[in-house]
């Protein structure tokens, strides 16, 4: 006869909610019947990967937590496709120069006004990635400002999720700008550097595995 | 300051594993240029593995992000991209033995045999490591076809009770029965079948 416990505890697992159980362990032959449920809801076709959005928000609390150089706002802005929109427009002003003030509707947190010193023309470095047959995959902008930043936005990478960013310097060195999180094979990054844009030679894109999707020259 | 803990055996590049349904590819000895690389390439491989042994989205959600955060802290980057995998997939096996400790006071499943050959696979494809559908497959394959069916209709294809009762034509009461008996079952055949 099966115990109310481990029924619910069955139903809950079965169902892909947090089995609890209480008062007191289960017993060896109720062990082995958990184990067997688990084992069985984990094999439910298209149920073992991550969600997107878990995966993204972990990697904004890592970047809060292990690089408490960058500030919080560029992780948000990192997160959020009309936030990264919100910068592209931003770029894209800086084009012309002058003082842009944009209006972003969070969904969360109401209406914040931003203020950004856009710089003049001659700061601007910009590029293009291709991968190796010249397949246009995105296009990278990097301007200076107090900070700088670096911009751009990915395009049709296979069916990757994310992919790396690394910014090549003049001097030889790299430095890791990212990862760019991608929804319908699209994604976008903004994100200050501490670096002038004359320093950089170009940039590159990594899949998952470490292979090179991509490379952008910056003029 | 941690020293990744060597992995004990390797593979050539493309051989695969006991049922020949894998092809592994050992991992080259480039290391990871930081912790945002060191995530990103071993996110979805931990989330599955840890997924495969308890079942539910939340729970493998906060024991992934738990071992990240016990990992990430004291992790060197001058070692190799294996040396990294093997030691983030012995800190989940620790997480989740602490998990079941915490919260059923026994151990339930554990990340173990797996791990040496888990940080042995290189990501970038698509169809990851887990052997648990499989092995489940197997395990209901043995089953008398009402027990098999009820199984399949509850775990696989994400029926209620009352659901899976009126797809076998019984009432909910004797669904449960029948579920019950199945699990049963199920759990002295998984102790024949080979992980």
């Amino acid at each position: 006869m099966t115990s109310r416990r481990l029924s619910a505890y069955i139903d809950a697992v079965a169902a892909g909610r947090r089995p609890r159980w209480r008062n007191g362990e289960p017993g060896p032959h109720d062990v082995a019947v958990m184990r067997t449920a688990i084992e069985l809801r984990a094999a439910r076709p298209g149920d073992s990967s991550p969600d997107k959005d878990f995966v993204r928000e972990l990697h904004r609390e890592l970047a809060d937590e292990f690089d408490p150089s960058q500030p919080a706002k560029v992780e948000v802005l990192r997160s959020h496709r009309g936030r990264a929109v919100l910068l592209a427009a931003a770029a894209a002003v800086a084009l012309v120069g002058g003082t842009v003030v944009v209006t972003e509707a969070a969904s969360h947190s109401g209406t914040t006004n931003v203020a950004l010193q856009a710089p003049h023309v001659h700061m601007l470095r910009i590029g293009t990635f291709e991968n190796r047959h010249g397949q246009v995959l995105g296009q990278i902008v990097v301007y200076q400002g107090h900070p700088s930043w670096v911009y751009m936005n990915v395009k049709a990478v296979n069916s990757y999720s994310s992919v790396r960013c690394e910014l090549h310097l003049t001097n030889g060195s790299v430095v890791a700008a990212g990862i760019v999180h991608l929804q319908d094979g699209e994604g976008k990054l903004s994100h200050t550097v501490n670096l002038g844009p004359h320093r950089l030679r170009g940039a590159t894109l990594y899949g998952p595995s470490g292979a090179v999707l991509g490379s952008a020259s910056l003029a | 300051m941690f020293a990744a803990p060597k992995v004990s055996r390797t593979r050539a590049q493309g051989s695969s594993t006991a049922s020949g349904e894998h092809s592994l590819r050992v991992l080259n000895n480039d290391t990871y240029a930081d912790w945002e690389s060191v995530y990103s390439d071993n996110i979805d491989l931990l989330y599955r593995s840890i997924y495969a042994k308890v079942g539910n989205r939340a729970d493998a959600e906060d024991l992934t992000s738990e071992v990240f955060r016990t990992a990430l802290r004291p992790l060197r980057l001058d070692v190799s991209k294996r040396e990294v995998r093997s030691y983030l997939l012995t800190t989940a096996q620790t997480v989740l033995a602490s998990h079941w400790r915490r919260t059923l006071g026994v151990s339930l499943t554990s990340i173990d045999a797996e791990s040496d050959r888990l940080a042995l696979i290189e990501l970038g494809q698509t169809d990851l490591p887990s052997d648990a559908p499989q092995r489940a497959l197997r395990i209901l394959a043995a089953l008398p076809e009402r027990y098999r069916r009820i199984l399949e209709l509850r775990f696989l294809e994400a029926c209620t009770i009352k659901e899976a009762a009126y797809a076998m034509n019984v009432s909910v009461s004797n669904a449960k029965v029948l579920q019950h008996r199945a699990l049963r079952m199920a759990a002295n055949v998984g102790e024949e079948v080979e992980p």
